[in-house]
């Protein structure tokens, strides 16, 4: 490892880094805009001069184009390279406005801290300024051309790092743009990232435009609660309102990037809606007595009916800390039977993956660095946005990747897709694994023949799969096939993507516990009496809605304790509400085992822009802030227990029972987490979920799949996020869609077990024969079919088919 | 589609991008195409380009307002572009350049009520050795003086009128 001198002290470094990222280990910061650890260096804006004085190169240079070597020595500070980066700033700076009064970056522009940093103060251009027309980039992002200094920045997160298609750089020298062919909204998933990547205000947040200066806005290093990445986020709240999410940095998830959905879905906790006060029986009542009346009933209940009688739901969008504490309360009743995942075939999942995954886990910074990618009944940018960017990292390199799965898969990179149904894919991880490869057919099995020839030829493959179609069993053969294609010199790792931030941490509770399929029996039975819901609306969350309303109607007792307005949170008869994640501290465990702590960015409180409806806030005088009546949960489930518990007692309890969770305690903010010890009792055989043939003429095999944005349960309350939510539609294939003289884009008519629906038709061409393929968009009709459950028998017909 | 690109060019792209590695290497092609037959590229023509490389019309654009040759705004039968460089400036570019705006009666950028002449500035056409130089269309003039300069517009005028 190289060692090298600059401005007088040495350090050694990691062959192959570049002077300023060794100066930076010095604690010397020099201005620099073009490079970026994530995108490279590419010495474009001539800023980061460093005096060469000995070694193998001299002068003045670019320190971010300079691999650092032994026997360098650099200055900094010599009058050469100060007054060159003095120059260089004064150049940039040029035509730059002076709107920084104005400017939504004022504060945290790094345009402005190099300026200074640069050595430059006062203006001596007194000629016109260069200026631009701005486009309308959609509801997201705000365009201010004047303002570019031409680093390139965004163009290489937009289209290199991610992929994108519809923004560039037009025009040259005077005249170069950074923008679209024409106004509108930009494509991206990940089109947020130019706002952290530019250096200065030409891209900023405009849902957060003018709200707040950065010294005003409260930040706290965070964790993303809409899939089960766990990827970091700065959350920033002001005024009672979560007011933007940036990203935050994970050299071992994320990366520095976030995706859309993480960066312009925060607002759940926003809604105007949000139950904020306890209430018990629709009236709303005050901590004490909530709490007192909780305890009493299901005291009484299992004085009644035994501690059979009371059933509890944890949640994958709840703490471990808070999942935990309801594990032990329900312990201490007696009952066993608790569940962490309404949705008992995505829980089953959880528990395969938290049982078996081990060190053989893949973080997302081992798909980067991977050599060779199968992706199997996952669909990265509807389950887990940021795994898309970081195969396309792998890819970027040259790297080859296969993608086995009946939906259209669309990813920001390019793919060898082979579209398999359902029911096929147990047999493609079976013939991976050494089985009979001719089970499939002919030209299935030559691709398969060549995807396994490659995997066995790298040396750094990795396998990702996701439980909505392979379901437990399928995770379980995907972890067993990767387990057989590993060797004592050849790792071969897996990502299995679960339901939410904390899916794999509810895993590991959950045990041999039952799932909620087995509680709703109960209910439906009438031996479950009372329902205690953390953070869970088993209405919505469940793959059975229907049946999971019915039963919850049996119900002595329906609690709820939560932050968003739920169906659940609505028909309590007791409830308690939460503290939303921005709000709140605590750790996710994430799809790999990582466990993730995330802090409070704000404290709880109606927003001042809901209360006042836009104007001035009502002139009231209370002694406390308004809405500020939610407690985090593991606080209340502690309250209920009797024990007065602090986060540290909870985790260390955590650690005492689950030795797994060791180091659990001394997780710092901000860091890259732990990965979870490896769990050595496997779980039980999950039960297979059978793939049965349909019947009858025309039947369809109708799969339900994720959608970015209107799948998820915080994302669908998220109203910014709106303007991504698509309208209703079914996928076909080419020829099920001609056989029924069907074309592309025409209203049609869906029906199943779940009634009859219009939406618009796509045909994909590639999709298997005999079916039909939904994304779960909430709040529409297609809110009722939950992916994960295997399939719905349907038929698409015509709108005049229908009437006749 | 037929005002900006015959069919049979249009189809003979079409063909030729299927076949092609790097349909990106044909943007320029596609592009002089469209403007050899429309006399400039309107955004439906860099639409066009798009569809027959199988590009996004911004991955055409980028390429399009790169190149000055290029004219994304109409311009007249005869396109003026002066070197504005360094070797043609030393040898009294800047003269000749003001004299070609006097007599044409335009700025830079502009085009003559007639619609025949536009003029633009280029930075070097490889002509060093001639300087000072233009370019009309396709043809390259050097060693300008005002008196060839005027004959130069002579003839390029009767030829656009005909």
């Amino acid at each position: 490892m190289p060692i090298l001198t600059i401005d007088n002290q040495q350090i050694e470094v990691l062959k192959g880094t570049n002077v300023l990222e060794a100066a930076k280990g010095l604690g010397i910061v020099i201005p620099h805009f073009c490079y970026h650890e994530a995108l490279g260096a590419v010495g474009a804006c001539r800023l980061c001069a460093m005096n060469f004085v000995e070694g193998p190169v001299k002068g003045i240079q670019m320190a971010c184009m300079i691999e650092a070597k032994d026997e360098m020595v650099i200055t900094t500070t010599d009058q050469a390279s100060q007054e060159m980066r003095a120059r260089v700033i004064e150049w940039l700076m040029m035509y730059h406005p002076h709107d920084c009064p104005v400017c939504d970056e004022g504060g945290e522009c790094q345009l402005q801290d190099m300026t200074i940093a640069g050595g430059h103060d006062i203006r001596r251009y007194g000629g016109k300024k260069r200026t631009y027309s701005n486009q309308d980039l959609g509801p997201f992002i705000c365009h201010e051309m004047n303002r570019c200094i031409q680093c390139y920045r965004c163009v290489r997160t937009y289209q290199d790092y991610c992929g994108g298609t519809d923004f560039g750089v037009l025009g040259t020298n005077q005249r170069v743009y950074f923008g679209r062919f024409r106004d509108g909204r930009l494509e991206s998933p990940f089109s947020g990232n130019i706002v952290d990547a530019c250096p200065t205000g030409v891209f900023t947040d405009r849902t957060f435009r003018y709200r707040t200066r950065y010294w005003d806005i409260e930040e706290a290093p965070s964790v993303c609660p809409h899939c089960s990445l766990g990827c970091a986020v700065i959350p920033g709240g002001r005024f009672r309102e979560l007011q933007r999410v940036r990203g935050g940095v994970n050299k071992q998830t994320n990366g520095f990037f976030i995706c859309d959905r993480a960066r312009f879905g925060g607002g759940y906790g926003n809604h105007p809606e949000r139950p904020r006060v306890p209430r018990v029986d629709g009236a709303q009542t005050t901590w004490p007595e909530a709490l007192r009346a909780l305890r009493k009933r299901i005291t009484d209940l299992v004085a009644r009916h035994g501690p059979g009688a009371v059933a509890f739901l944890g949640s994958p969008r709840a703490s471990l800390e808070a999942n935990y504490l309801l594990d032990s309360w329900a312990a201490s009743l007696g009952s066993r039977r608790i569940a962490f995942d309404s949705h008992w075939q995505h829980d089953r999942s959880a528990r395969v993956a938290a049982g078996k995954l081990g060190p053989r886990a893949a973080s997302l910074e081992d798909i980067r660095c991977s050599d060779f990618i199968l992706m199997i009944g996952v669909d990265p940018l509807n389950e887990a946005p940021m795994l898309a960017l970081a195969v396309r990292q792998a890819v970027r390199r040259g790297v080859r990747l296969a993608v086995i799965d009946p939906r259209p898969v669309t990813l920001p990179c390019a793919a060898a897709h082979l579209p398999l149904a359902p029911e096929a894919l147990p047999d493609v991880l079976e013939a991976l694994a050494g089985g009979d490869i001719r089970r499939l057919g002919r030209r299935e099995a030559v691709l398969l023949e060549g995807i396994l020839e490659q995997l066995r030829a790298a040396e750094r493959p990795v396998l990702i799969g996701g439980p909505d179609l392979l379901g437990a069993a399928g995770i379980e053969r995907l972890l067993d096939t990767a387990r057989l294609l590993a060797s004592e010199h050849r790792p071969c790792k897996v990502m299995t993507v679960l339901a939410g931030p904390n899916s794999f941490g509810c895993g590991v509770l959950a045990r041999q516990g039952p799932d909620f399929e087995a509680i709703l029996n109960g209910m439906l039975a009438g031996e479950i009496k009372a329902l205690v819901c953390l953070e869970s609306d088993p209405m919505t969350g469940s793959s059975d809605p229907a049946r999971t309303g019915m039963a919850l109607g049996k119900l002595e007792l329906l609690a709820a304790l939560d932050y968003l307005p739920t169906a659940a949170a609505h028909h309590a008869h007791l409830f308690l509400p939460t503290t939303a994640v921005p709000e709140s501290a605590g750790v996710y465990v994430n799809n790999e085992g990582r466990m993730l702590l995330f802090s409070s960015a704000m404290d709880p409180g109606t927003p001042i822009s809901v209360s006042g409806g836009g104007d001035h806030p009502p002139r009231t005088f209370l002694p406390a802030t308004p809405g500020s009546e939610p407690r985090p949960a593991w606080a209340t489930l502690g309250h209920l227990q009797g024990r007065r518990l602090s986060l540290r007692d909870i985790r260390q309890a955590i650690e005492m029972e689950h030795p797994n969770f060791a180091g659990l305690s001394s997780l710092t903010t901000g860091g890259e987490g732990k990965r979870i010890a490896d769990i050595s009792p496997p779980p039980e055989t999950a039960p297979e979920i059978p793939f049965p043939h349909s019947e009858g003429e025309g039947t369809l095999r109708l799969y339900a799949m994720e959608d970015f944005a209107g799948s998820g349960e915080l994302a669908g309350y998220a109203s910014a996020l709106a303007p991504l939510r698509p309208t209703p539609f079914v996928m076909l294939g080419a020829l099920d869609a001609k056989q029924r003289s069907l074309s592309d884009g025409q209203q049609v008519r869906l029906r199943s077990e779940l009634g009859g629906v219009g939406v618009a038709l796509r045909v994909v061409p590639d999709l298997p024969a005999g079916i039909a393929l939904v994304p779960r968009l909430r709040g529409t009709a297609l809110e009722s079919y939950v992916p994960g459950r295997g399939h719905y028998d349907c038929q698409i017909l015509s709108e005049d088919e229908e009437k006749t | 589609m037929t005002d900006l690109l015959p069919q049979n060019i249009h189809d003979a792209l079409a063909a030729k991008a299927i076949e092609h590695l790097h349909p990106r290497e044909m943007i320029i092609e596609v592009l002089r195409a469209i403007q050899d037959h429309r006399g400039w590229v309107p955004d439906e023509g860099v639409e066009l380009a798009g569809q027959i490389l199988g590009l996004t019309p911004l991955q055409i654009e980028e390429i399009a307002t790169f190149y000055d040759k290029i004219y994304r705004q109409p311009v007249g039968k005869r396109v003026i572009h002066v070197c504005d460089s360094i070797a043609c400036w030393s040898r009294g570019a800047e003269n000749l350049y003001l004299y070609l705006q006097e007599t044409l009666g335009i700025s830079p950028g502009e085009t003559t009520q007639d619609g025949t002449f536009t003029l633009l500035p280029t930075c070097c056409l490889g002509l060093c050795g001639e300087a000072p130089a233009m370019m009309i269309g396709l043809k390259a003039y050097g060693r300008l003086t005002r008196e060839r300069i005027d004959e130069i517009l002579a003839t390029e005028r009767a030829e656009a009128g005909a």
